[in-house]
């Protein structure tokens, strides 16, 4: 699948009759129907198991639904191959975890280029290390290029996250908690250098989030609870 | 026309390719190493030019007591073979450290003949220092038949070490069997005409050829190149009282004095020379047949 | 295939420990069975090399192990003793040339062989620095002997006394160093050579003392008859055999009833061969004649079963090591549950997973083949001094 371009998009994810659950039965998701138009920033929030996470793995293209479509840029994501959706995935698609999902063994530019050593769907060059040590910069954490981890603080290795995310020059950007390990200070900090991140690139983002503080700050708040209620916005 | 120069130059070859192997053969000598010059002797009569003999010890000095220093120990041990004369002569041998399988001990074959002295008694000559003939009496080869013993085990050895010479080995050694039996024949018709004939000896060296040919022989503890003093002219006069010999066997030519003092008790001198060391003149063979002959004079 | 063996290396490289003791455990399991392969098959070489070249022993009835492994490889246990007159036995029978041996003391833990030059001829042994000994009292030593005590010629070597107690029998004779023989890659490099005499003297079937009929020091005689001198224990032995005291070194009794604890017959041809040890199973024979060759046959036939034994270990010890492996490997892949997650959701697939980890498994084993490699060629280069120390 082509890479994606931003000044063709209005509609960047439209899902149509979703439904979803897991082998187990225990839970299931169900949305009539939902949209994000292209460049916006929008958050769900909703209580823990409301399937908030799951729908960004939807989105992703890492599970797939039992019923209804999800198109990300009018391509439905759920009627393409394995190969092809993962391709897609990590040419449009940037993820960012709570955790952080760094490597210890790597340093931090090596974290940064990572998704170009695990696929051959991106192409590492002297390029694209050009970009990873201007991201960096970027980010404030050039000085840390050579270190792991492990030697940085929680503030640090997020930023080290966004620039990995970044690095492909994604569409779309999926976060998952991003702040949920961050101090008070340090949230509002990642998630503006987030923001202008994601204008900078003219990206998408989702992000999950429990802080209600930082909701003033997306452009649209999606409530998970009204999916339980089986209602959609 | 062609040249005949090469017909001589291959003659030379032809001649050299069949006597080199020979003089290759003749080349690859046996070194051998004795202690004294009878088994020396020996030696070279039966190896004759397929044997090295040496003998170390000075030509001034007794052989039996003679001791090598480290060097010459050092060419024993690299002896093709080492003639050893048994019967405890040469105790040097038992202090030092000698190849057994080259050595061959030439009165083995009648060790258990040997005559054991039982005197303690030391006496000294020469720079050899102190030293006693006790034990027991090694001038074995002066017995003949006991020479001839001697020069067959010198002659299985020597077969032993060149089997292809064997032939050559055995054909000299039955020369030399014949000299030597020769000797003992006439030494035993001396015996026989000497019976009973009391003697004396200027040493105790003549043991087995007293016990061979029946001599009736008391030894001294003299030198040929010594006047003994006169406690041992007094001991003498004292034997000769009941030993009435009326010749003095000498070991070497003994001083005038010596002769005069005995031929005023009566006493004549003869030499008969166990010829342990090489002689000045003659050989082995011309030695003992000086010595019968001088035995001779007893009964003449 | 580059970016997976460079993701694996870094991933080895930061968990250093983790991947020492992997590759340890991998080398030692790969190492060890062929490494003790190595060493037994040039144990048996040497062993056998040693007892092919050595044609009849003759000893003492009773284990014929016992009697190779003393006379051949000079090992510790001392069969019973024989005398001399056994060498002469053998000279008489003019089938064979005997060589005696009497291997019973040591000097600083090295085995002193009493024997005669003849054995060195045998031997082929040659001198690498000095000469040969040419007195009684003096003693050559082999190579290793040389090189573990830092002695040369001119040095000195003492016998140690066989039980602290024993102050009338074996006592410790100084014995002067003449020549180190060259390395024979066998039991002789580490074996301190004495004429047999000698060997008798430090037994105390011979000494040395002042001569009690001449000396002036009244105190040493206990008793002092016409024919006859008894000196009492303050007469004081030489415990040092030289040019000065020499003379007065004596053995007591007719060598030919001396001991020794073997000897090797040397057949002058197959035939005088088969006679001579023909000769030796009459029942009446007070000696036993054995072929080294089948004794030693014998000991590595048993010692191959035995290799079976170490080998069914080995591969259980070996099996249960990678079992353990293969659970370390699995417990280390749940741990890193989370990075697979994160790099799967990232986009990589699961066949790259799987190439991620093989990688990882790859260089493993590959930096364990390499040490691997190595110790085996160390243990092949000096698998005769090895054998030498471990095993002879």
């Amino acid at each position: 699948m082509d890479r994606l371009k931003a000044e063709d998009l209005k509609k960047m994810i439209s899902i149509q009759s979703l439904t979803f659950s897991y082998p187990s039965g225990e839970f299931r998701l169900d949305i009539e129907k939902l949209s994000v138009a292209s460049g916006d920033k929008v958050a769900f929030v909703g209580p823990s198991g409301s399937g908030k996470t799951t729908l960004l793995n939807l989105v992703a293209g890492i599970l797939p639904p039992q019923k209804g479509s999800i198109k990300v840029d009018n391509d439905e994501i759920n009627s393409l191959g394995d190969s092809s959706r993962r391709n897609f995935r990590i040419t449009n698609i940037g993820f960012i975890f709570q955790d952080f999902g760094l490597l210890d063994y790597l340093d931090v530019r090596d974290n940064i280029l990572h998704p170009y050593r695990i696929t051959d769907a991106l192409k590492l060059n002297s390029d694209i290390r050009g970009r990873a040590d201007m991201l960096a910069e970027q980010m404030g954490i050039a000085d840390k290029l050579q270190r792991h981890p492990s030697d940085l603080s929680h503030g640090e290795r997020q930023r080290v996250a966004i620039c990995r995310a970044l690095l492909p020059e994604p569409k779309l950007i999926l976060a998952d908690e991003a702040t949920g390990n961050l101090d008070p200070n340090n949230k509002a900090h990642i998630l503006e250098l987030l923001f202008q991140s994601v204008e900078d690139h003219g990206a998408t983002l989702l992000a999950v989030t429990h802080d209600h503080e930082l909701l003033p700050h997306f452009d649209n708040v999606i409530n998970f609870s009204d999916f339980l209620q089986g209602e959609t916005t | 026309m062609r040249s005949n120069r090469s017909a001589p130059i291959l003659l030379m070859f032809v001649i050299l390719m069949f006597t080199l192997p020979l003089k290759v053969s003749a080349g690859e000598k046996l070194t051998i190493y004795t202690v004294n010059y009878p088994l020396t002797y020996f030696a070279e009569r039966i190896g004759g030019d397929h044997v090295k003999v040496i003998l170390p010890a000075p030509a001034d000095v007794d052989p039996a007591f003679w001791e090598p220093d480290d060097d010459i120990v050092r060419q024993y041990q690299k002896a093709d073979l080492i003639i050893l004369n048994g019967a405890g002569y040469a105790k040097w041998t038992r202090k030092v450290s000698l190849p057994m399988l080259r050595m061959v001990d030439t009165s083995r074959a009648f060790k258990d003949d040997l005559v054991h002295i039982q005197t303690n008694v030391t006496h000294s000559h020469g720079p050899g220092g102190d030293h006693s003939h006790g034990g027991t009496a090694f001038t074995t080869w002066l017995d003949f038949s006991q020479a001839t013993m001697q020069a067959e085990a010198i002659y299985r050895a020597l077969v032993r070490k060149l089997p292809a010479q064997k032939q050559i080995f055995s054909e000299n050694f039955e020369e030399l069997r014949g000299d030597l039996q020769e000797l003992d024949k006439q030494l035993a018709a001396i015996g026989e005409r000497l019976a009973r004939v009391p003697f004396f000896a200027s040493h105790p060296i003549y043991q087995y050829l007293a016990r061979r040919y029946n001599m009736n022989i008391k030894m001294m503890m003299w030198e040929p190149n010594e006047d003994p003093d006169d406690n041992e002219w007094q001991h003498l006069q004292e034997i000769s009282q009941e030993h009435t010999a009326r010749w003095m066997i000498w070991e070497g030519e003994p001083l005038s004095v010596s002769m005069e003092k005995l031929k005023n008790m009566g006493i004549n001198s003869i030499v008969y020379a166990p010829c342990m060391n090489r002689p000045e003149n003659g050989d082995f063979l011309s030695v003992m047949q000086a010595n019968i002959q001088n035995l001779r004079k007893a009964y003449q | 295939m580059m970016d997976s063996l460079y993701l694996a290396w870094r991933y080895l490289v930061y968990n250093k420990k983790k991947t020492f003791i992997l590759v340890c455990c991998i080398t030692i399991i790969a190492a060890l069975p062929l490494a003790l392969e190595v060493l037994l098959n040039e144990s048996e070489r040497q062993l056998a090399l040693r007892a092919k070249s050595s044609p009849l022993l003759i000893g003492a009835k009773g284990s014929a192990l016992d009697l190779v492994m003393n006379s051949l490889y000079f090992g510790d246990e001392v069969p019973e003793t024989i005398t001399m007159a056994a060498t002469d036995q053998v000279m008489d029978t003019g089938l064979a040339a005997p060589i005696p041996l009497y291997v019973r003391f040591k000097s600083r833990g090295f085995p002193i062989v009493g024997t005669t030059l003849d054995y060195f001829d045998f031997r082929s042994l040659e001198l690498a620095q000095g000469d040969m000994f040419t007195m009684l009292g003096q003693c050559i030593i082999g190579a290793e002997v040389a090189r573990e005590l830092a002695l040369k010629p001119g040095d000195f070597v003492v016998s140690s006394p066989e039980t602290l107690f024993d102050i009338a029998g074996v006592y410790p004779l100084k014995m002067k160093i003449t020549g180190v023989l060259a390395p024979s890659h066998n039991a002789d490099d580490l074996a301190v050579f004495a004429d047999i005499q000698t060997a008798w003297v430090i037994q105390g079937l011979g000494h040395g003392h002042k001569d009690v009929t001449r000396t002036t020091d009244s105190s040493v005689i206990l008793k002092k008859e016409e024919s006859n001198v008894t000196a009492n224990a303050k007469l004081m032995q030489y415990t040092e055999i030289t040019k000065d005291n020499i003379d007065s070194f004596h053995l007591h009794g007719d060598a030919i009833n001396f001991p020794l604890t073997a000897v090797l017959a040397l057949p002058y041809d197959e035939k005088a061969g088969t006679i001579l040890q023909g000769r030796y199973l009459e029942k009446e024979m007070p000696y036993q004649i054995v072929r080294p060759k089948e004794v030693i046959d014998t000991l590595m036939a048993n010692i191959f079963k035995i290799r079976n034994v170490l080998d069914a270990v080995i591969l259980f010890v070996g099996s249960a090591t990678l079992l353990a492996l293969v659970l370390v490997f699995s417990l280390s892949l749940r741990l890193r549950e989370r990075e697979i997650d994160v790099i799967f959701k990232l986009g990589c697939s699961r066949a790259t997973i799987v190439k991620l980890l093989g990688a990882e498994l790859f260089i493993i084993i590959l930096i364990s083949a390499g040490v691997c490699a190595g110790l085996l060629a160390f243990v092949h280069y000096y698998d005769q001094s090895l054998v030498r120390s471990l095993f002879i």
